[in-house]
């Protein structure tokens, strides 16, 4: 298996697409990014290594008869955690070592859509996986936690390749996805130095990304990450990767994607406009309709919770729901302005604005139905 | 059937300003809420001032999503009342009413429309073309009756009661007219001819 990988690695640079070149910067900015945690994660990836290389292994084994660049290249990471097992410390020096293996790394990644994924996780090993594959594949040196994503990886696009001729589009997405995490896993450095929980969380995406290809080519990354928690061999750690990965992008990280909406207006429109109706029932009230009372002016009866929120006629007048299903049973018209009752809720809701008033008009109007 | 928890509501509110609109309601008899007497002073600047005016209130089985009947038990010289038998044309006590209305808005709308006669759509003919042809005579034929037949209830019940026990009916049939009728001695007199 190692000297397939090595050949097969040399095959995977040469193949490595023209395109990827705009995403060099993005890997090498992450690169920059996962050196600076590498050793500390460097054990905690050993110990997951070991259970993930045995998996790697037999997806290896499958994958040696499919063709194809981006095949050839996987398989020479598949091939390295193997290798890497073995080869435990890894400085920065090394993965750097030559501006060859930099630019590998980069082609790595780019040859691999799941690659930026992992670097831009990166702060978290999987980019150091995916750098250090590629650097290996120029230096001979690897590392563990690579072999670990790698064998996930592997996984991923050898059932691809035999099932699924989806594979480009999967890759698309994934890429996107990466660009979008990579924001996540620098504010993630910059806020939880735990190793632990980036690790986790590359974890958790490599199994997404088996997951996402396996299900669906075309999955979105996010849906990916769902199925992360679906995963049995990502176990508890999973579930604080989910956590975490919800969090996604927050408001004043400098690398968040210009193109996704505004988190923060999102959640601040719900509330503020929560205070807005909160605000504008009472000032609706008191300009249109007055006070709720407290009784049913008609029966005289106190008004629940339900009554003090049944507006049935323009006007404002409020009455509880027995009088007015008793108006509506003979005379029909509102005791408040004596017009009668509108029927129609289509028309009430498009003369009204606010959805909790269409609700209520939706509820009366359930109730002439009934009636 | 009558909403009697509303009716006693009403009445409580309405006899509770008693003192600053003069209009009273109650029951003729504690068994019977849908039978009820309400009282409003004639309003004032109007040949009916001074007067007290006794209406007769029946209250359907449909009240309040019906209208109160009332009609008044005082004789009463206007375009809009019956001077035969006290019927009131006014809208809100037919098509316009509203439940929203009480026995006490209802009774407050009766006495602005004393205040405010329409001849146009008049109950007594009588009585309209006399508004409309002679207002004068009509106004002073008004404070007649008003002083004939709305003014008598300023005396006491005691009074009353000898008054009629003096015209030769017996005091217990006369204590229970004055009762039935609300103290008004030209009913009570009626409603002892008749039995």
């Amino acid at each position: 298996m190692i000297s397939d990988s090595i050949p097969s690695a040399s095959v995977a640079m040469a193949a490595s697409n023209p395109k990827d070149f705009a995403k060099k910067k993005r890997a090498n900015r992450s690169a920059k990014l996962k050196q600076c945690k590498l050793d500390a994660r460097r054990e905690q990836w050993l110990s997951q290594v070991k259970n993930k290389g045995v998996c790697s292994k037999e997806e290896v084994n499958r994958e040696g008869s499919t063709p194809g660049g981006p095949m050839l290249h996987l398989k020479n990471e598949r091939g390295r955690p193997i290798e890497k097992l073995e080869i435990q410390p890894r400085s920065e020096e090394e993965i750097y070592g030559d501006g060859s293996s930099t630019h590998h790394y980069s082609d790595s990644e780019s040859s691999l859509s799941n690659s930026p994924t992992s670097s831009v996780l990166g702060s978290n090993d999987s980019g150091l996986n995916f750098t250090g594959s590629s650097s290996s594949s120029s230096s001979g040196q690897s590392s563990i936690s690579s072999s670990s994503i790698n064998g996930c990886c592997s996984g991923n696009t050898s059932e691809e390749d035999e099932g699924d001729a989806g594979d480009d589009g999967c890759l698309d997405d994934w890429e996107v996805m990466a660009d979008a995490l990579a924001a996540t896993d620098n504010k993630q450095k910059q806020h939880s130095p735990n190793s632990e929980f980036c690790s986790s969380l590359s974890e958790k995406h490599e199994n997404a990304a088996e997951l996402g290809s396996q299900l669906d080519a075309t999955n979105q990354p996010f849906s990916g990450i769902g199925l992360l928690n679906a995963n049995p061999e990502s176990g508890g750690m999973t579930k604080q990767g989910g956590a975490l990965n919800r969090c996604a992008w927050r408001p004043d990280d400098a690398y968040r994607p210009q193109s996704l909406p505004n988190l923060s207006k999102q959640y601040s429109f719900p509330l503020s406009s929560e205070k807005h109706f909160g605000q504008r029932g009472p000032v609706w009230g008191s300009k249109n309709l007055g006070p709720i009372p407290t009784t049913c002016p008609i029966c005289f009866e106190d008004l629940d919770d339900t009554d003090s929120v049944f507006l049935p006629c323009l006007c404002g007048f409020r009455l509880c729901l027995f009088c007015h299903k008793r108006i509506l049973e003979e005379d029909g018209r509102c005791p408040g302005c004596r017009k009668p009752y509108e029927f129609d809720p289509v028309e009430r809701e498009a003369t009204l604005d606010g959805g909790s008033l269409t609700i209520k008009l939706a509820r009366s109007c359930s109730m002439m139905e009934r009636s | 059937m009558v909403d009697f928890a509303r009716v006693q509501k009403e009445l409580q509110e309405c006899n509770r300003d008693f003192e600053v609109s003069g209009i009273k309601v109650i029951p003729t008899s504690e068994a019977n809420l849908a039978h009820l007497l309400g009282t409003i002073p004639g309003p004032s600047a109007t040949p009916y001032e001074g007067g007290t005016f006794n209406i007769d209130i029946t209250l359907p089985h449909g009240y309040p999503f019906e209208p109160p009947k009332m009609q008044f038990a005082t004789k009463v010289w206007h375009p809009n009342i019956s001077s035969q038998s006290g019927a009131i044309c006014l809208d809100i006590l037919k098509d316009q009413w509203s439940p929203a209305l009480t026995l006490k808005t209802a009774l407050l709308s009766v006495q602005a429309l004393l205040s405010a006669p329409q001849p146009d759509d008049p109950q007594d003919a009588v009585v309209a073309q006399q508004y409309l042809r002679d207002y004068q005579t009509f106004v002073s034929t008004a404070r007649y009756w008003t002083e004939s037949f709305a003014m008598v209830s300023s005396l006491g019940v005691e009074e009353k009661v000898q008054k009629l026990v003096e015209m030769g009916f017996p005091e217990a049939s006369v204590r229970n007219a004055l009762e039935s009728v609300g103290g008004d001695e030209n009913l009570a007199l009626e409603k002892l001819c008749s039995c």
